[in-house]
């Protein structure tokens, strides 16, 4: 028997897709909130890229090892909102719950007719979370975005990179992962308010406004110092600061080297350690940890403004140590005297190889109906008494449909039955799933 | 617009106590910003993030950093040296009247100062604790040093950052710059913080919660673990994109100025969206052949995407300033994206629309300085800088005297002792 969840008896009717908003949601499940996601198979985003599903298997809607991971603690209604009878389950569904979170472009939902003044007057108290690019105020509102795009318009992409060269930028949807976690902090602050004063709200998260606060200090050196980031030596790499570039901050901490990524043995794509100094007093055990070397005794290498003006140089005689040791070697050697390194960590290295990951658990297998025994990312903290864990595998697309359209909203099986036959649950053309098939007879 | 500016903030009426230092003290921001009391302890003489710079106008001093100033709004401060007697019973007063404690000392730390969350909760059952520390209370890297750089490289982020070997030749991975390690550590402390709040609505008891930086980064990659997880997959690093198992067409095209446009063609090069692309290339003239006919050809699209993209989409760009491609690109629905520097956002209109921009006053220096503001708009309750960064000390009196009832000759003998 599980013990309590922090969001026991809260229900959420999730409009989202694609990643930020299912990511939020897939926490707020995690959390013991009954997460509703209600999607339709011909307007469906997030199912069906191929790029996470299993080579053994067949590409279809329930097959994507993305979704499955970014849509755990889910339950899924397949129905066509845009039919007159399905907003009217909508509504419905809002009537009985807490939180309606989606991500689509703003003001969609208010075309729908599921507007916040319209949600409110369905359930007055409702706390609506809406996830759009731009936000549903201000000119560019209509705008769109992905988390790349977010990341360039909003300045992250920029600070990614070697200096004198292209943005880096960031490898994935950061922002998507970011956005999310913004989504479940104000559906989650939302709630808590609601709980407290019985009022709810409409809560205006957008991607790209979202990403800008994460560039605080930078902002702050323009508006207080009148420096921008548009400068030489900036972004500095991995480095706290560029050598031959002005000594400045760069607002990754204290201006310190050596400060960067070293390769290591045996040389592959991910064989890489970073180190940093924060000291004299730690960059004097790195030099033990190196046994000692010639050329560490250098006078050029004794003051941290020594090692910040000879960095190139220091950087490579790391370097040639690091190479003759492996990431994990070398990151006991360095840690057990208390300097700071770890590995450069692929997803292999992540799930299969950190000790640490693999003793908080944080990849814990599931089995998916249609995918098999996998395994599932976990929660990164650990509540004492309501422990965030994985309860439910990603669902089927419409999988849940019999046990929210009749247990919950009280519709009779013939209903459901007609619902699938005009259109309402499932195209009425499109071919059925077993499952599907199953829940009608 | 709305009045609803001047109405309380969502977490009106919480006191958080905050023990933080570069690894948690934005976590604290995001409650003070929303309108809980945050109190942040330092240190007598301060915290060490007050000597992180920039500072404002390269004057180093404990109350100009200007990282300290962004990360420490909307949140009083005191000091108390908890390794003093005095400090430690001050402290155990003040937790009796706290909603949460937010820390991040080495795991252990507080435990050996009599502050574990058994002793704290049974003083204050309401009292939720969540020690955010880099890799968590327990296993084998509990007592790891880290900074921002190491869980970059840890946490996967790192390996997925990069460039093309056209671009640069064997370049290393890249941790992306800002400090958005701790940013991760800190967006899944509040999730955890605020579902223990939610919980307490209703239980009327706190908990303790463990979060790990480690893991927040490890959590942060999109796909990544997907790809390895279901296809055993480990992905390439390529400049200004995604990471992928196999290489992508490029979307990050230089303009005229010299700054980059993120162009991605959503959907990919299918009739329709070369249809549109040469449609948004014709407006400026730079549509070159892609107006044929024959480019509503799937295989002539196909058998030509290298010249559409690398030699069409990147001339059109390089034709115009980045932020005028990337508005025109937007209007004819494309999802494009200036790269901007942090400061041209001070010039985005939309931004000024939405009021993001906050005046901050620093009475202590008669002047006020412009802050990002809210991350979201709530309606009903807002996100609001209610004041700057506390300077050392500064709510001392206001917190000892008024709040705990220490009488002002009790003040003055804890600062003689350097309890305070």
């Amino acid at each position: 028997m599980a013990g309590p969840r922090a969001l026991d008896g809260i229900r959420v009717v999730d409009f989202s897709w694609v990643r930020a908003g299912p990511w939020a949601t897939r926490w707020l499940g995690a959390l013991g909130a009954e997460i509703i996601k209600i999607e339709w198979p011909e307007s469906e985003r997030g199912r069906l890229p191929s790029t996470t599903t299993p080579q053994h298997l067949p590409v279809n809607l329930n097959t994507s090892g993305n979704f499955a991971d970014t849509n755990v603690n889910k339950k899924s209604l397949s129905l066509n909102v845009r039919s007159p009878k399905g907003l009217d389950i909508v509504k419905r569904l809002i009537a009985i719950s807490d939180i309606v979170i989606e991500n689509f472009s703003s003001r969609v939902l208010q075309k729908w007719g599921l507007g916040y003044e319209e949600q409110c007057k369905i359930k007055p108290d409702i706390v609506y979370v809406s996830m759009s690019g731009y936000g549903h105020t201000g000119r560019n509102h209509h705008y769109t975005t992905f988390g790349p795009v977010a990341q360039s318009v909003a300045g992250l992409t920029y600070l990614s990179g070697l200096p004198d060269r292209p943005p880096a930028g960031w490898g994935w949807s950061y922002m998507d992962d970011t956005g999310g976690m913004y989504g479940a902090m104000c559906a989650l602050t939302g709630l808590y308010h609601r709980n407290m004063t019985g009022r709810g709200q409409h809560i205006d998260q957008a991607q790209m406004v979202s990403s800008v606060p994460l560039n605080g200090p930078a902002l702050l050196d323009f508006t207080a110092n009148g420096r921008g980031s548009c400068r030489p030596g900036f972004p500095p790499g991995n480095r706290a600061h560029w050598p031959g570039t002005p000594l400045l901050n760069n607002y990754r901490g204290p201006t310190v080297a050596p400060h960067n990524a070293y390769r290591t043995h045996p040389g592959g794509y991910n064989d890489w350690c970073v180190i940093v100094c924060r000291t004299d007093e730690e960059w004097q055990q790195l030099v033990r940890v190196m046994n000692a070397p010639r050329w560490a005794s250098s006078e050029r290498f004794a003051t941290v403004l020594g090692r910040l003006q000879h960095q190139e140089e220091l950087d490579d005689h790391i370097e040639a140590w690091s190479i003759t040791l492996g990431k994990y070697e070398l990151t006991e050697r360095c840690q057990a005297v208390g300097v700071s390194a770890l590995p450069v960590q692929s997803a292999e290295d992540r799930v299969e190889h950190d000790p640490q990951l693999r003793h908080r658990q944080i990849y814990r297998e599931m089995q998916h109906p249609a995918l098999g025994r996998y395994k599932v990312q976990n929660a990164p903290f650990k509540l004492s008494q309501t422990p965030a864990e994985n309860y439910l595998p990603a669902p089927l697309i419409g999988q849940h449909t019999r046990e929210i359209v009749e247990g919950l909203l009280g519709y009779s099986h013939d209903e459901l039955r007609a619902g699938f036959a005009d259109g309402t649950f499932w195209p009425a053309r499109r071919e059925r799933f077993p499952y599907l098939e199953e829940m009608l007879e | 617009m709305s009045d609803a500016h001047l109405l309380p903030g969502p977490l009106e009426g919480l006191r958080i106590l905050e023990l933080t230092d570069a690894a948690g003290q934005f976590c604290g921001k995001l409650l003070g910003d929303l309108g809980a009391d945050v109190i942040k302890i330092e240190p007598p003489g301060g915290e060490r993030c007050r000597h992180v710079g920039p500072f404002l106008d390269d004057i180093p001093h404990p109350e100009r950093s200007l990282s300290f100033w962004y990360y420490n709004t909307s949140k009083r401060g005191i000091t108390l040296d908890l390794n003093a007697a005095d400090g430690r019973r001050i402290f155990a007063r003040l937790a009796a009247t706290a909603d949460v404690v937010l820390e991040t000392f080495r795991p252990g730390h507080l435990a050996a100062l009599g502050f574990d969350y058994a002793s704290l909760h049974e003083q204050n059952p309401r009292l939720i604790m969540c020690a955010l520390t880099p890799f968590g209370q327990t296993g084998p890297w509990r007592d790891y040093a880290s900074t921002d750089l190491l869980h970059m490289a840890a946490g996967g982020e790192m390996a997925s950052c990069g460039y093309d070997q056209v671009d640069v030749p064997d370049a290393p991975p890249i941790a992306p710059g800002g400090g958005n390690a701790w940013h991760m550590g800190c967006h899944f402390a509040y999730i955890a913080i605020m579902a223990a709040l939610v919980y307490r609505t209703i239980s009327g008891q706190g908990q303790y919660i463990d979060a790990s930086i480690h893991e927040a980064c490890a959590l942060t990659t999109e796909a990544a673990i997907a790809s390895y997880v279901y296809r055993g997959e480990t992905l390439l690093r390529q400049t200004g994109r995604h990471h992928a198992a196999a290489a992508t067409n490029r979307t990050q095209f230089r303009a005229k100025d010299g700054t980059y446009v993120t162009a991605l063609i959503s959907g990919g090069l299918n009739p329709r969206n070369v249809r549109n692309l040469a449609a948004l290339m014709d407006s400026f003239g730079m549509a070159g052949d892609l107006m044929e006919p024959r480019y509503q050809d799937p295989a002539v699209i196909a058998a030509n995407a290298s010249h559409i993209i690398d030699d069409l989409l990147a001339s059109f760009i390089a034709s115009l300033p980045a932020e005028q491609v990337y508005h025109a690109a937007q209007e004819r629905g494309f999802t494009w994206g200036a790269v901007r520097a942090p400061e041209a956002l001070l010039d985005d209109a939309h931004l000024h629309d939405r009021g993001f921009w906050k005046q901050v006053w620093h009475a202590e220096l008669g002047r006020s300085f412009t802050y990002p503001g809210e991350a979201a708009i709530y309606n009903g309750s807002p996100w609001r800088i209610s004041r700057r960064a506390p300077l050392i000390g500064e709510h001392n009196t206001e917190i000892f005297c008024e709040v705990l009832g220490l009488s002002r000759a009790e003040l003055s003998v804890l600062a003689e002792s350097r309890v305070i």
